[in-house]
């Protein structure tokens, strides 16, 4: 068949402008911007002198910068690996359910997913209030001493943790969910006439044809978990903001609170540069696991 | 706007009704007042819109108190979206300056409003003036004050003849009655926001305050012996708590709730907590209750206080049509005149001559806590103080553990000073 390569082009280019159109406003410029602005001393309004790599020099010696960071990877190891093998668990035991009961089952786990943030807050300050959460008449119950959970340095990045896989493991249940539908059944079939156990047929059958489904949920979650900031925030109003900080929070005291845009945006940049980084690398070496497989 | 004008102008020339037509004004209002105070905003801005029926609109949004208030204003006046008229805390006006978006006022419009530096007590005026200009006009003062549940201090016997807390006059007085409530069997003598330091900045910049020591001095932080001071400060309420004398790791509505159950004989908090009181009492559902003054725990009372003032936002690319500035302009004057209402939410109206009024005199409690408006004290003026700024965010990290046992105050102190230096 005869095509107009010229018209094919045209046609393209028209179907892919929108996208093209929107990408390059609300992403290009502003990163772009971004960058630019990391490089002057410019307030939140307005545009700033040039000051060179000044912000990014202050860095390493600035306290807070340092604790942010040290409390986003903590954050990041509390939640991305273990909050991936929750997620793959659940999935595997609602995966054994059927009908209604599989639909009822998995609604319940999705439901926190649907839930905004702020809901998500005041739902776990109930729980975890020290004066008035359940939890803590659940401690007197057992006779064990209140802990002022949300107000601890040692117990809240756990805290947040938790609540934060409680919250969005939903989503990641829904896409292993999907990853295991999508295994033969023959293969099952065929273990189970070898004699295969339970844990051998996850091992050499479920593991690895999960695998990519595995590693999307893991960049997946690095990444959003990277950019934490809204349970931060919440969580620690009027507590200890400062010991909690982490990358985002940081970024906002300084843009919105310190009038420091200029620095605001030399932190954004560092944690624009790790995130592509950090996800690169790993969804690399996720693929090299998987491919050895 | 300026065709529409026109033909508005020429339509109502022709019909001959020049000089009973005005264009009607709609004000575009936000504020931040959620709680009990919040209603009886409402309630004004009725009564407004009642009597100016043709004339004027308010149309007022209520928005998230702090923080996402202020982020909201600043970035809206940038791209000039923000309301005609917006409340604002005095102790913010420094860095909203040095942001550039409030318009300042002029002589003429404090002369429109028929208002000026006579009408306000000297600490009230000077928290809206930045460099002798002034950015906002005082609505009210709202210091903290000390609530107390009659019925428990009685039984326990630490009510005076007048019916007010004994021991207000020092340290080892006012310990002695927290003492003595304790044991009489009361869970916390003293509810206090311990898990919220933004708020115990206010108690304890009071009690600093009593000692005569300032926070910033020429743009250096606890200079001097001021660390001391505010080591003495936070050393008193750490006291109290290692003595059981007052609720740990309480939140805000925790402390509210703690006292208004009775599970807590006193409480320092607000004055727009009233409204709560009021109500609950209206309602049959709170013991008998007062408020007073802070005690003086150390030299002389004082207290902190804030204000919320009335701002006109600089709207970028915005130009403000002088017709809508004097609507603007009748909207503060009106509530000013009208703020006597305004103190049943508990604030103290800034304009004085509300307060020096015989309604006003005759009001409960105001009366009694009143008199603490001759020691008020503001936050420094500074770009990084006020409400949801970067000082209280560095005192609440240090004030939290301090004052539920996890920290000594001298440690503290060390702490905050050099944070707050190096902000």
């Amino acid at each position: 068949m005869l095509t107009n390569r010229r018209k094919d082009a045209w046609i393209a280019a028209v179907l892919v402008a929108p996208f093209l159109a929107i990408y390059l406003l609300v992403f290009v410029y502003p990163t772009i911007q971004m960058v630019m602005t990391s490089f002057t001393d410019a307030p939140l309004i307005g545009d700033g002198a040039f000051v060179g790599t000044e912000n990014y020099e202050r860095l390493p010696s600035d306290p807070r910068f340092r604790t942010a960071a040290w409390n986003t990877a903590y954050f990041v190891a509390l939640t991305v690996i273990p909050g991936t093998i929750v997620a793959l668990a659940i999935a595997l035991g609602v995966s054994r359910l059927a009908g209604r009961m599989q639909a009822a089952i998995l609604a319940l786990f999705f439901l926190p997913y649907i839930l905004p943030v702020s809901v998500v807050y005041l739902i776990w300050d109930w729980v975890l209030n020290f004066q008035f959460g359940i939890l803590m008449h659940l401690f007197d119950l057992l006779g064990i001493d209140r802990v002022p959970i949300t107000k601890s340095r040692d117990w809240f990045m756990p805290a947040v943790a938790v609540v934060t896989i409680w919250w969005t493991s939903g989503f990641s249940i829904l896409l292993f969910l999907a990853g295991l539908r999508s295994i033969p059944p023959e293969i099952y079939e065929a273990a189970e006439l070898d004699n295969a156990g339970r844990w051998t047929t996850f091992r050499r059958i479920t593991w690895p044809l999960l695998w990519p489904v595995t590693s999307l949920v893991f960049t997946i979650s690095l990444i959003s978990q990277l950019k934490i900031f809204d349970q931060v925030y919440l969580f620690s109003q009027g507590g200890r903001p400062n010991d909690n900080l982490v990358l985002v929070y940081y970024i906002f005291q300084r843009a919105f609170q310190q009038n420091q845009s200029g620095r605001a945006a030399a932190v954004a940049v560092v944690l624009f540069i790790l995130v592509i980084v950090v996800s690169v690398l790993q969804f690399q070496l996720l693929r090299l696991a998987g491919g050895r497989k | 706007m300026t065709i529409h004008n026109a033909i508005k102008a020429a339509v109502v020339a022709a019909v001959g009704f020049g000089t009973a037509a005005q264009a009607q004004e709609t004000v575009v209002w936000w504020d931040f007042l959620g709680g009990g105070d919040g209603a009886r905003m409402k309630q004004l801005i009725d009564r407004f819109n009642q009597e100016h029926q043709g004339e004027i609109t308010i149309d007022a949004t209520t928005l998230e108190w702090g923080m996402p208030f202020y982020t909201r204003v600043q970035t809206a006046a940038a791209v000039g979206e923000a309301a005609d008229v917006i409340m604002y805390h005095a102790s913010r006006i420094p860095l909203a300056v040095e942001q550039g978006i409030l318009q300042p006022l002029t002589a003429e419009d404090w002369q429109a409003m028929g208002l000026g530096q006579d009408d306000y007590a000297p600490a009230t005026w000077d928290a809206v003036t930045v460099e002798d200009q002034q950015y906002a006009v005082p609505f009210d003062t709202h210091p903290i004050v000390l609530y107390f549940n009659k019925d428990i201090l009685e039984a326990a016997g630490v009510l005076d003849e007048n019916g007010l807390p004994m021991g207000m006059d020092s340290r080892e007085g006012f310990t002695e009655t927290l003492r003595a409530l304790k044991e009489h069997g009361v869970r916390f003598p003293l509810g206090s926001v311990t898990a919220d330091g933004n708020f115990m900045f206010r108690t304890i910049y009071s009690l600093m305050g009593q000692q005569d020591g300032e926070l910033m001095t020429d743009g250096e932080f606890l200079a001097g012996d001021n660390g001391e001071k505010l080591e003495n400060a936070l050393s008193v309420l750490a006291e109290w708590t290692d003595e059981g004398l007052q609720s740990t790791y309480t939140d805000y509505p925790a402390t509210v709730a703690l006292f208004t159950s009775g599970e807590a004989a006193m409480m320092i908090n607000g004055v727009w907590e009233v409204p709560t009181m009021t109500d609950l009492s209206a309602q049959g559902q709170l013991f008998e209750w007062g408020a007073v003054e802070l005690p003086v725990i150390f030299d002389h009372p004082s207290t902190y206080a804030d204000s919320h003032a009335f701002a006109i936002p600089a709207n970028r690319g915005r130009e403000m049509a002088p017709e809508k500035r004097a609507a603007v302009l009748e909207v503060i004057s009106w509530m000013a005149n009208n703020s006597l209402f305004w103190a049943t939410a508990g604030h103290i109206p800034a304009y004085e001559s509300v307060t020096a009024s015989a309604e006003y005199q005759a009001m409960e409690p105001n009366a009694t806590y009143s008199s603490l408006t001759q020691n008020m004290i503001f936050d420094p003026r500074s770009p990084l103080a006020g409400i949801s700024g970067p000082i209280f965010d560095v005192m609440s990290t240090y004030f939290v553990p301090t004052l539920n046992g996890e920290m000594e105050p001298a440690e503290a102190v060390e702490m905050i000073r050099d944070e707050l230096n190096a902000l």
